[in-house]
């Protein structure tokens, strides 16, 4: 029976990737790089420069994101009761909490409110408002929801309450804010997935350079009866290597900009306090190696395949 | 051992390097491969190595028939073989002793057995001193004998020898060609492509003449120009 493709190809691997050859094809790859070491270079600068600003990009989405939804959790509905005494007041709480998607409901001190208020505004009259009867102000409860779009449907369920005289929500302003975080969340995924391809595309590139370079070499190896395997696995190995290496480079220039981007920032705009991408050092790191690793990988398969003819 | 059957070769260009070629050669042989520039003495060797496949007829190397091989299965072809070039072919980055333990490494010799061997087929073509040395670093004639070492190393029944003495100048290809000799008087048939009218006529040994692709001349013991026709 002939054997597939696939079978012929994981029989020549298993056979080139044995205990024996495979300190030998490691050992190559580290070779490799050694003698070439001006295309290694090369290739590894590429790799850490795409990947830095592949980083730095996905870093920066991350934060316009995070700063976007740090808005939307600002908002809070405000709602007002009638002239419902404290018992009153708290059962109005507790139809509140009953409603889904409701994170929490306070009752705000009204004394505390009344004591700003004049405090705000000395000048005023209060106890001319409703005749002096000590606080004027009605009950007035913080409600926080789960998810900022859930605001306006849940501003509309408090209003139907009974003692809720008024049910403030800013519903044009967290529906601009809304529109702003999706725009946002699109054109980073947009572009996060364009400069993943034209990160991949570079970096095949400077690897086949790298491999064009050597071109002859690999002739010479099917010549003297390499299999396209033995030939393949240092590669790949190398393009691995200038991977992960990239990537640690990558790594160190975006935690040094990072470092000093923020205390800029910080200076400048104490606002910006939510614009973080929320990415730990760990996760960062992780994520670049990863990306370096594979694409490495994936770059030196396919511009190997060019030269081998299989 | 090597055996063609009506072969032709034509070129994407439309260029026929090969027309209708029949040709054996038996084990042990020593022949040389004349003709001008073009007559397709590369393309035939080509052919043995499966670097190109006929377009028509058949052959087979080694009991193998070529026409049919998987590509899968060249480099095992080519183990059999040893391939002498007339540049060299060897690894830059490699120096002598690893060029040839190369040629090991990819049929998965034990690091006992490759050192043993370097060091016979070294001491074979006299280069046991330079065995650290970079390609860049020795002259053609090494070159040349460190290629035969790295080609002698897994033993070949073939060996082939495409103008292996086209850089050299004449004292060094004499003492190239006298040590393919010594290799075939031990038993390895060799094939040598050559246009070296001097080294032919002085060794008299079979000369296989093409000319444009056709085979005009087969005769033992042959000289350079004996049939010029």
């Amino acid at each position: 029976m002939r054997d597939t493709w696939f079978e012929t190809n994981t029989r020549v691997l298993i056979n080139t990737v044995n205990f024996r050859n495979i300190e030998f094809l490691v050992q190559e790859a580290f070779t490799g790089i050694r003698r070439n070491g001006l295309m290694a270079f090369a290739s590894i600068s590429t790799i850490a420069l795409s990947l830095g600003v592949l980083g730095a990009f996905a870093l920066m989405a991350m934060g316009a994101n995070n700063f976007a939804q740090a808005q939307l959790g600002k908002f809070q509905i405000k709602v007002f009761t009638d002239k419902a005494d404290l018992a009153q007041a708290r059962a109005v709480r507790d139809r509140i909490l009953d409603i889904k998607r409701v994170k929490s409901a306070v009752i705000l001190n009204r004394d505390k409110e009344y004591a700003r208020l004049k405090s705000e505004h000395p000048n005023f009259d209060f106890a001319g408002v409703r005749g002096d009867r000590g606080n004027p102000l009605p009950y007035c409860l913080d409600v926080r929801v789960f998810e900022a779009s859930q605001t306006s449907d849940v501003a509309d369920k408090i209003r139907t309450i009974k003692h809720v005289h008024r049910v403030n929500e800013a519903r044009e302003h967290i529906n601009r804010v809304l529109a702003l975080a999706r725009v946002v969340k699109i054109a980073s995924y947009a572009g996060a997935a364009i400069l993943l391809i034209t990160t991949g595309f570079i970096i095949s590139n400077a690897i086949r350079l790298t491999l064009y370079a050597r071109r002859r070499e690999i002739r010479i190896m099917q010549l003297v009866g390499a299999t396209n395997w033995f030939i393949r696995v240092p590669l790949v190995i190398e393009g691995v290597i200038f991977g992960a290496v990239g990537a640690v480079a990558a790594y160190a220039m975006l935690r040094i900009g990072t470092i000093y981007l923020s205390r800029g920032v910080e200076r400048v705009a104490r606002f910006m306090d939510s614009f973080s991408s929320g990415a730990g050092p760990g996760e960062l790191a992780g994520a670049l190696l990863i990306v370096g690793i594979l694409i490495g990988a994936a770059g030196s398969c396919v511009s190997i395949r060019r030269f081998l003819h299989d | 051992m090597i055996h063609l059957q009506q072969v032709s070769v034509q070129y994407p260009n439309g260029v026929w390097a090969l027309d209708e070629v029949s040709l054996s050669i038996c084990k042990g042989d020593f022949a040389f491969i004349v003709g001008a520039t073009g007559s397709g003495k590369s393309t035939l060797l080509r052919l043995i190595y499966r670097d190109l496949l006929p377009t028509t007829g058949t052959m087979a190397v080694e009991g193998e028939d070529v026409t049919t091989l998987k590509p899968s299965r060249v480099p095992y072809l080519r183990r059999k073989l040893g391939i002498v070039f007339q540049d060299y072919k060897l690894l830059p980055q490699k120096n002598v002793w690893e060029n040839v333990a190369y040629a090991l490494r990819v049929v998965g010799a034990h690091p006992r057995d490759i050192r043993r061997k370097i060091g016979d087929a070294l001491a074979l073509v006299g280069l046991t001193h330079r065995c650290d040395s970079f390609p860049n670093q020795m002259s053609g004639g090494e070159q040349q004998r460190a290629a035969i070492a790295r080609a002698l190393i897994n033993n070949p029944t073939i060996l082939l020898a495409d103008e292996p003495t086209g850089n050299l100048d004449p004292d060094t290809s004499w003492e190239i060609i006298q040590l393919l000799e010594h290799i075939n008087v031990r038993g390895t048939t060799v094939l040598v492509a050559s246009h070296d009218s001097q080294i032919v006529d002085r060794m008299k040994k079979r000369v296989i003449q093409l000319d444009a692709g056709h085979l005009v001349r087969d005769q033992h013991k042959g000289t350079y120009q004996h049939c010029e026709l």
